[in-house]
């Protein structure tokens, strides 16, 4: 799907190390779809929580966080980059999505193991977080569901995510599936500065073993 | 030959050599470790605890944990043949004297040592400053701990959440270099990277650019 037609869709997320009833109420309830694997690696600072910037087959995937509403989240792609990018475009766009100051540049573009080696390694305000999913994918009342586990720097983690174009759909979803109102949405970035320790942990995280 | 000393699990005995490594999956070698070991006392069985390591950007000598309002640092004295030797270094409880923070921890940590304006601090003081130091962070480590005894070494395969995200460690420990390297083919590990706590945690929390051993 191409970016200009592409519906921002509304999402609530959970993670964990074990969701035994509600992947049972998914797999009963819902139809499987595939399986599918990724490796991303996402960049992230203590800077910012508005903007999921990652690397997924090599290229430059930017999210933004479009719209907080009735405890979900809308994020809208705003840039799929290839590699070798701009220089401009990684002072201009990158780095003010990361939330912090551009580095001294010395090449006019850079190849994806520039931009690692040269600019983001060694900066001191950016962690690098290599994610390795393993998604399940289903369909339930006109809305995607996925249980994936995840591995965060070596270390695992499991993640379930409603998502759709309508929100009440969303919401509907939760509620047949028994999710409780007050269970926090965590999204990919807040989850994974959590584990990394680059935001307090907030007492409900605790909850999550 | 000197008589070596005999290791008893939960007991103090002179600085022991470690074997450690953290992955996603060593079940072979939980199983091993489980049918190898000769019976343990029921204590050390299953072990859970809650722990805040604190780690330093600058330093990798000194191991920092803080449990139930104790403070402990061990510090790395050797290797041999790829084992490591750690020794405690001190144990304090909490409030701890700025004196003891200024003098022995921080230096511990090899940071700049901030200003302190108090003659002691409490936990959550600490836990403030530890927030505020740009070059150290305090990680959560929730631990699930078996224990067994396999070659005359204290051994463990122990489940643990970093910030809550979950690792497996397997371990062989003993003042014996020989008696962990016994173990250490006994249990399959041969060839695999030993790596400590502070190096496990650094690795999860993007410091150091290295994944764990599988």
């Amino acid at each position: 799907m191409s970016e200009e037609n592409y519906i921002p869709k509304y999402e609530f997320r959970l993670f964990g190390q074990s969701f035994p009833e509600l992947e049972k109420l998914i797999g009963e309830k819902a139809g499987f779809i595939r399986n599918r694997r990724m490796d991303d690696v996402y960049l992230l600072t203590a800077a910012d929580n508005e903007n999921n910037v990652k690397i997924r087959n090599g290229k430059m995937d930017m999210k933004v966080l479009e719209e907080t509403f009735e405890g979900l989240e809308r994020w809208t792609p705003y840039m799929i980059g290839e590699f070798p990018m701009e220089t401009e475009v990684i002072k201009s766009t990158v780095f003010p999505a990361l939330g912090i100051p551009s580095p001294a540049f010395n090449r006019t573009e850079y190849k994806l193991n520039q931009f690692l080696n040269e600019l983001v390694y060694h900066d001191p305000d950016l962690f690098v977080a290599y994610t390795s999913k393993s998604r399940k994918e289903y369909e339930f009342n006109e809305c995607e569901l996925e249980i994936t586990d995840v591995t965060i720097n070596s270390a695992c983690i499991k993640t379930i995510c409603i998502e759709s174009e309508s929100y009440e759909k969303v919401l509907e979803t939760k509620a047949i599936l028994n999710i409780s109102e007050d269970e926090e949405n965590v999204n990919y970035p807040t989850a994974l500065k959590k584990i990394m320790g680059l935001i307090k942990i907030p007492g409900i995280w605790e909850n999550i073993m | 030959m000197a008589k070596k000393e005999e290791l008893k699990i939960g007991e103090i005995s002179k600085p022991r050599f470690e074997f450690r490594t953290f992955g996603r999956d060593f079940e072979e070698a939980a199983f091993l470790m489980s049918r190898l070991s000769v019976p343990v006392p029921e204590k050390v069985w299953e072990r859970t605890s809650e722990e805040y390591y604190i780690v330093s950007k600058t330093n990798d000598i000194n191991n920092t944990k803080i449990r139930d309002g104790k403070m402990d640092i061990k510090t790395f004295v050797q290797e041999v043949d790829g084992l490591e030797q750690w020794n405690p270094l001190m144990k304090a409880e909490f409030p701890i004297s700025a004196e003891i923070l200024k003098n022995e921890v921080y230096p511990a940590f090899m940071v700049d040592v901030p200003d302190f304006e108090k003659d002691t601090y409490s936990y959550d003081e600490f836990m403030e400053m530890i927030k505020n130091h740009p070059d150290l962070q305090a990680v959560k480590v929730e631990k699930q701990r078996f224990g067994y005894m396999v070659n005359d070494t204290i051994c463990e395969v122990a489940n643990v959440w970093i910030n809550g995200a979950m690792v497996i460690t397997v371990n062989s420990e003993s003042t014996e270099v020989e008696d962990i390297k016994k173990t250490i083919t006994a249990l399959g590990l041969e060839g695999v990277e030993n790596i400590n706590y502070l190096q496990a945690i650094k690795r999860v929390l993007g410091w150091i650019d290295k994944p764990l051993a599988n």
